[in-house]
């Protein structure tokens, strides 16, 4: 036993010398009000005058005595004449890149682009806006022609000057046939040197999203003149490449050249952790300054910590349920719809996801989408309509059991869901416990996702509880094409068995149309139809839950989850 | 011995063979297609095309036993395959990862090895006694108790409360600061098991009758413990070790996830979940290939520790 005390005080003794103790200020803060401006050259002022007493953060120069070097220190940070004292951010991330860095191969431009390494030239703002990145903006010359104007104020990291050269590279690396992924961009026939700084991008065929195409991280801009972007990225984003462990945290310093203005942070590590509970941990013991992807019941245990809190916002991913129309009594419409009215999506929000995990859904697309039709209401909870519709249709309780029947037999449904999504299970089984409520005797069926659509593919199914992105590129197009136009061939069609000509024709016009308001009109009118007819059953919109030390300043939630890391960050306490 | 040895090497090849065969089949029948998986981004959206293309560029549009076929030609001749996740060769991946696992297996047993021979020795010294009982029902929670529980209550204690250590992480090549809470959690989950062990080999060889002849001939109490009663106590304990270690070696999967250790534990979960067929069939065969070669340098030690044991000539 005395060995085994023995041991312990060892060991701590050897942690207490080994780990420093870190305690982060914004040197230049003097009211610690977490912003540097003229406010603190007042109260700097104030304490050198020993009217005020004074405060750590005061002493910008950090040379143990607050002076009028200070005050001169802080109007050059103001005047970004000095870097910004911004601090190191480490930050837990879910995902990372695999064992290359290079943003062409596979998925791991999206995690050097939340790095903040690569940029692209065009991007979706922290409202699902599409903006010019790189790009100044563009000229459609005519259906198939368009002309992108290129920045003309940028630098790589490497001193390289940014041009059409270098988006012309890009794009030649991704489109290159030996590349996994280069069939993405089929629909660009080809790209060229209109001058320094414009390309010329033809497409195939009028494709209205091409522009939104340009903001996959999958064609971020990369340097011509790096020596191997596999294991050293160099682009043109705020942070400069530093370090990478494989699989395991991958650092970057400021870039003291960045175009878009002085970047705040100094620099930042993002370690990938697979373990939620883990991320969570490593938030609480000050490890990591942001946690992305918290468990559901971490949500409550971090925000009763005075340092931490947490942030929530919507994202484009959305759980509904392919219906198959193919089945009899689900081809009728009132069936539907009355299931419809069945579910109860305020339960399901508080029950299986413990009421932080995701909204409402009302149509396909969540609310800070700007293509979401704004008027759709969605079908609100209501066991009398559900129970009249389902009347009309010829499923009424003949026998008095409490339970419904069809065709003289209980009416009765599969529900196949899987769990590789946590919150799957738990509101699959709140959809079969409101189905029952009404009489409707539900089975909920967990199979692998490639068995399930097996199933679906056969038309072997009544309903599958399904979780997908809505619009991966930020344009409508592609959820409701795959989904809802009979004539495009998708499998997701196939899977509904669902036809509407109207909707072929307002899917086909939308997409030929190059006018986005015109385009907003049909989308909006196939939104409708859809939620009317319910070939799919949208049930809620998954939140973002990103736990966070209230002293990181700047963060904001992107809802395509592709940026992270911006010029705007730093660490304000 | 050198026969013995030979013969058991050449027994291990049909082992091996069947590993491979089975692994090829289980994760095959597994639901999930690895060319749409690994093609899915992580917002969800998948080209048809793309899955089409990588199908046949890897080969998975063939049967499965050609598949299984092309595979073992190409270990024969000493090529594990690419990864399909990475397209880098699939023994690079496990050199790397395995060298994580490895440095966490030395310290873990290193832990195990300082809880549970001290604890052993006392309890079967102090047999039947209140010190006893308590050292055998902390072995017994140690066994009982889950990995990833250990883990996080370690976690609570020493990342957050303490606040001496980081919760996880690797750190710079996996660190003295960052490798104690996995080791010290897998560490005592072993310990448990082996001072268990100790113990009762311990009570065995201090019921013999040269022990009893050394305490008459007046030896003194430690000289019997140390050098009669333990030396001979430690043969067992030693298999244990050895296949403990063999355990450590090949990652494990909770402990490497939930501390975010890039071993191969972790690497194997990791390519399970993408549906990397050529990385999960290198890793199983690597990982049964150390666990049999873990398993006969402990059946070679035992001639050294006990030279009563003899094998039988090939």
């Amino acid at each position: 036993m005395k060995i085994k005390i023995r041991f312990g005080i060892f060991i701590s003794i050897l942690l207490l010398v080994l780990i420093p103790s870190v305690s982060a200020h914004l040197y230049g803060d003097a009211n610690e009000d977490t912003y540097i401006n003229m406010q603190d050259v007042t109260r700097l002022e104030r304490i050198v005058l020993e009217y005020d007493p004074t405060t750590t953060p005061a002493d910008a120069n950090q040379d143990d005595n607050v002076n009028m070097q200070d005050v001169t220190l802080i109007e050059s940070i103001i005047l970004e004449q000095v870097p910004f004292p911004g601090g190191h951010l480490n930050a837990a991330m879910i995902f990372g890149p695999s064992s290359t860095l290079d943003p062409a191969n596979g998925w791991n431009g999206w995690y050097v682009r939340k790095a903040g390494i690569y940029e692209t030239l065009f991007k979706y703002d922290d409202k699902m806006k599409l903006t010019p990145e790189l790009a100044t903006g563009y000229t459609q010359e005519n259906d198939t022609e368009w002309l992108i104007h290129l920045r003309e104020d940028v630098v790589f990291h490497d001193g390289s000057p940014f041009n059409a050269d270098a988006v012309v590279y890009s794009f030649a690396r991704v489109m290159n046939e030996s590349n996994s992924r280069s069939s993405e961009y089929d629909h660009i026939a080809s790209i060229t040197i209109e001058d320094e700084h414009t390309v010329r991008i033809t497409t195939a065929e009028p494709y209205a999203p091409t522009i939104a195409s340009l903001t996959n991280p999958l064609v971020s801009i990369v340097s011509p003149d790096a020596d191997n972007l596999d294991t050293h990225p160099v682009g043109t984003g705020p942070f400069m490449y530093d370090s990478y462990e494989q699989e395991v945290s991958l650092s970057v310093v400021r870039n003291e050249k960045y175009w878009g203005g002085g970047v705040r942070l100094e620099g930042a590590t993002l370690s990938y952790i697979s373990a939620g509970e883990t991320r969570a941990l490593t938030l609480e013991s000050k490890d990591n300054d942001i946690a992305r992807g918290l468990p559901f019941p971490q949500v409550s245990t971090i925000e009763s910590n005075p340092g931490l809190n947490v942030m929530s916002k919507e994202t484009m991913r959305l759980y509904f349920i392919f219906v198959n129309t193919g089945k009899a009594p689900l081809d009728d419409i009132r069936v539907r719809q009355a299931i419809n009215y069945a579910i109860d999506r305020d339960v399901i929000v508080d029950a299986a996801l413990e009421g932080v995990g995701g909204v409402p859904a009302a149509g396909v697309f969540p609310s800070i989408f700007p293509w979401t039709n704004v008027e759709l209401t969605g079908y609100t909870h209501s066991k009398d309509t559900a129970l009249s519709l389902l009347a009309d249709a010829g499923i009424t309780d003949i026998d008095s059991d409490g339970m419904l029947e069809y065709n003289g037999e209980d009416f009765h449904l599969t529900l196949m869901t899987y769990t590789t999504r946590a919150a799957m299970q738990p509101s699959a089984e709140v959809i079969e416990t409101q189905l029952e409520d009404i009489g409707i005797d539900v089975t909920v069926e967990l199979l692998g996702s490639s068995a399930i659509k097996e199933a679906m593919t056969n038309g072997d199914y009544d309903m599958a509880f399904y979780s997908y992105g809505v619009a991966p590129t930020g344009d409508p197009d592609y959820f409701l094409t795959h989904h809802f136009d009979s004539t495009a061939g998708y499998k997701e069609n196939g899977w509904i068995r669902y036809s509407n000509p109207a909707v072929d024709s307002l899917l086909a016009d939308s997409r030929a149309a190059m006018d986005q308001d015109v385009r907003k009109e049909y989308y909006d009118q196939v939104q409708d139809i859809i939620v009317e007819e319910c070939p799919e059953m949208f049930i809620f919109h998954e939140n973002e839950l990103v736990g966070y030390n209230t002293g990181v300043m700047g963060y904001a939630i992107y809802p395509n989850e592709i940026t992270f890391l911006t010029r705007d960050m730093y660490i304000g306490r | 011995m050198l026969g013995y040895i030979l013969k058991r090497i050449f027994q291990l090849i049909p082992a091996l063979l069947l590993v491979s065969v089975a692994s090829f089949s289980i994760i095959y029948f597994a639901p999930g297609d690895p060319a749409e998986t690994l093609m899915t981004g992580p917002d969800g959206n998948v080209n048809p095309k793309s899955v089409e293309e990588f199908r046949t560029k890897m080969g998975l549009d063939k049967p499965l036993h050609i598949q299984y076929l092309i595979w073992l030609n190409n270990v024969v001749h000493g090529n594990f395959g690419y990864s399909y996740r990475t397209e880098k060769p699939v023994f690079d991946h496990i050199k790397t990862s395995f060298g994580a696992t490895f440095k966490l297996a030395v310290v873990s047993l290193i832990i195990s090895l300082i809880i549970s021979i001290p604890l052993g020795i006392i309890s079967a010294i102090k047999h039947n006694s209140g010190l006893d009982i308590s050292c055998m029902v902390g072995a017994s929670l140690g066994v009982s108790m889950p990995n990833f529980w250990l883990g996080l209550l370690l976690m609570l204690l020493f990342g957050i409360y303490l606040d001496w250590l980081p919760v996880a992480g690797y750190g710079t090549g996996g660190d003295l600061e960052h490798i104690i809470l996995p080791a010290l959690t897998l560490g005592t989950g072993s310990a448990a098991v082996t001072a268990r062990l100790m113990r009762s080999s311990m009570l065995e060889v201090l019921g013999q009758d040269y022990i009893l002849t050394a305490r008459a001939k007046g030896v003194p109490e430690w000289m019997v413990i140390g050098k009669h009663a333990l030396k001979n106590a430690l043969i067992p304990f030693v298999t244990m070790v050895g296949l403990n270690f063999g355990y450590l070696l090949n990652g494990s999967v909770v402990v490497e996830t939930i501390f975010g250790w890039p071993g191969i534990g972790r690497l194997i979960v990791d390519s399970i979940n993408m549906r990397d067929y050529m990385m999960v069939q290198g890793c199983m065969v690597f990982v049964a290939l150390l666990f049999v070669t873990v398993n006969l340098v402990v059946d070679i030690s035992y001639r050294y520790l006990d030279p009563r044991i003899r094998y039988e000539k090939a």
